[in-house]
């Protein structure tokens, strides 16, 4: 197989590892590594309630779905309650039946740019941002392919 | 537009890469008038943090002038002379009203990266890597500013460039140090780091009333700098022993605050110097925490110490036993500079805080390969090299 080939074939692998590389981190039982479940069973840790603390009124809140959740529809239960302190509201949700990570990664998408719609009235956004030349390397596409699920992973 | 990027491990150049453009309704652009090289751009060149892509566009301490403004923006105008935190923040969520800019849940796009390293995400920051949002830096010619309203701070007429251009990281984070660990009228303060941090840490202590403030270094030109500049006394620690002249120093008590403002990659003479490397080197740590370890051992029982300089993930042999048994309180923080700047640029325009000194190399973008070069080998006396683009 010719060089170019083999390197193409190792980058466009290295991106698939580098999204599931950061997937896999957040379940890994590490000293100092954020997980978002570890000792759960993947039926248990799909039922668990994933929540945002939203600074805003519980009341007003609890009245509209933010965008991003409603487009879930009935698949989803939604939550709201007040959050102690006055730190606003507590906005949680979780798939009513069976999901799997992929899904679980678009629920904590979708939570996260909902606080960000309720709080400052728009998603962040990143792309495109100026760069300079990318060489198509392994470890980059690598790390292209971690932070395009990063948005999707974390502990939430 | 030209813009300074990194390439590799230990490598930068100058490339043309494509503008900036407006992407939410809060953001602006900003022409670059100046923008200074970090003691923590060189963990990132250095490849300890692993989350830059080759292109990446480095920088984020840096001033300008407003040239495009997004529909959403209420207090910038275009042809304001701004200054720009390095951290990126919302404003509106619970961290940002508390003042814990840097805390933001609305800065960074990439929450998964930091999550599964720190348990939580922190903001986004320019030119940081794709861990903290993958912002393009500000070593450019023009650089995108989100959340414009709540991040960049009109440059007071009588503030020159050169001096305001240091409130965007270095003056901001050595005065959260020295705030945040509660300096006090009367206190001895320590710092850790001659570097533009660790010296304006210090003229923050002296500025919020400690009657005595020390800077800890090797560098004679640094040390020199302390002395005639902010009017700090200075320990050389390659030649001296460093516990034990805080203690005369002291009376016998240890500094009641010790800022640490030297990071990931601090040097150190002896045995421990070497172990640190060692260790670090073959990926058994992935900081060198001996400023930070002597901080905590030279603080006096009760004290405060504050963690400036940037680390990444897990150290060895942290005197934590040290930390409970004197009772003291230990903590950190990346830049909450919206919180501070306001204040340091009214110190700026009446000359109580003067940075200019910092900027030993100004030279256009095109040279930022050759800066960093004197800035990381601490050559010719470089203690930051600023680019004009």
């Amino acid at each position: 197989m010719p060089l170019p080939e083999i390197v193409a074939r190792a980058t466009g692998l290295a991106s698939g590892a580098g999204g599931k590389a950061l997937a896999r981190l957040q379940h890994v039982r590490l000293p100092g590594v954020g997980q978002a479940s570890v000792t759960d069973d993947p039926r248990t840790a799909a039922r668990r309630w994933r929540v945002v603390t939203v600074l805003t009124d519980p009341e007003q809140l609890a009245t509209t779905t933010p965008g991003p959740l409603a487009a879930f529809g009935a698949r989803l239960e939604v939550r709201v309650t007040p959050a102690p302190g006055d730190r606003g509201a507590e906005l949680a949700a979780r798939f009513r039946g069976p999901v799997g990570e992929e899904e679980i990664g678009d629920l904590r998408a979708a939570l996260r740019e909902s606080k960000a719609l309720v709080e400052v009235g728009e998603v962040l956004r990143v792309d495109p941002q100026p760069h300079g030349h990318r060489p198509n390397t392994p470890q980059g596409a690598a790390l292209e392919g971690m932070t395009e699920a990063a948005p999707k992973e974390g502990v939430l | 537009m030209r813009a300074a990027t990194w390439t590799g491990v230990n490598e930068v150049s100058v490339e043309t890469v494509p503008d900036p453009q407006l992407l939410n309704d809060h953001d602006v652009i900003v022409k670059v008038g100046k923008t200074t090289s970090c003691g923590s751009d060189l963990h990132l060149i250095g490849g300890y943090i692993p989350f830059m892509r080759a292109g990446d566009v480095l920088g984020h301490e840096f001033m300008g002038e407003v040239v495009e403004v997004g529909r959403g923006v209420r207090d910038r105008k275009v042809g304001d002379r701004v200054v720009v935190n390095s951290f990126i923040a919302c404003g509106n969520c619970w961290y940002c009203k508390q003042e814990l800019y840097s805390l933001c849940d609305n800065g960074n796009p990439n929450p998964g990266i930091t999550e599964g390293l720190w348990g939580q995400s922190p903001g986004g920051c320019f030119g940081y890597s794709h861990a903290v949002g993958g912002f393009a830096g500000s070593h450019a010619e023009f650089v995108r500013v989100p959340y414009a309203d709540v991040g960049s701070f009109v440059i007071p007429e009588e503030v020159s460039d050169l001096r305001a251009l240091f409130a965007s990281d270095a003056v901001a984070t050595g005065w959260m140090g020295a705030e945040l660990a509660g300096t006090k009228p009367g206190d001895t303060v320590a710092v850790w780091g001659a570097g533009g941090v660790g010296q304006m840490a210090a003229r923050a202590a002296m500025l919020l009333g400690a009657e005595k403030v020390v800077v800890i270094d090797r560098l004679p030109e640094r040390l020199a700098q302390v002395r005639e500049h902010v009017g700090a006394e200075v320990i050389d620690y390659s030649t001296t022993d460093v516990l034990a002249e805080l203690r005369e120093w002291t009376g016998g008590r240890g500094p009641d605050v010790c800022i640490e403002a030297v990071g990931m990659e601090a040097h150190s003479t002896g045995a421990a110097g070497v172990y640190d490397q060692v260790k670090q080197q073959l990926r058994l740590q992935t900081d060198r925490p001996t400023a930070a370890r002597e901080a905590i051992m030279a603080c006096r029982k009760g004290g405060s110490v504050f963690v400036l300089g940037v680390f990444a993930a897990a150290v060895d042999k942290f005197p934590l036993g040290a930390l409970m048994n004197k009772g003291l309180t230990l903590r950190g923080a990346q830049v909450h500079g919206q919180r501070f700047m306001p204040r340091i640029l009214e110190h700026m325009s009446r000359g109580e805080l003067v940075t200019e000194h910092l900027a030993t190399h100004v030279m256009p973008l095109e040279q930022a390969p050759r800066g960093y070069q004197l800035f990381k080998d601490k050559e010719d006396g470089c203690v930051r090299a600023v680019f004009e683009p």
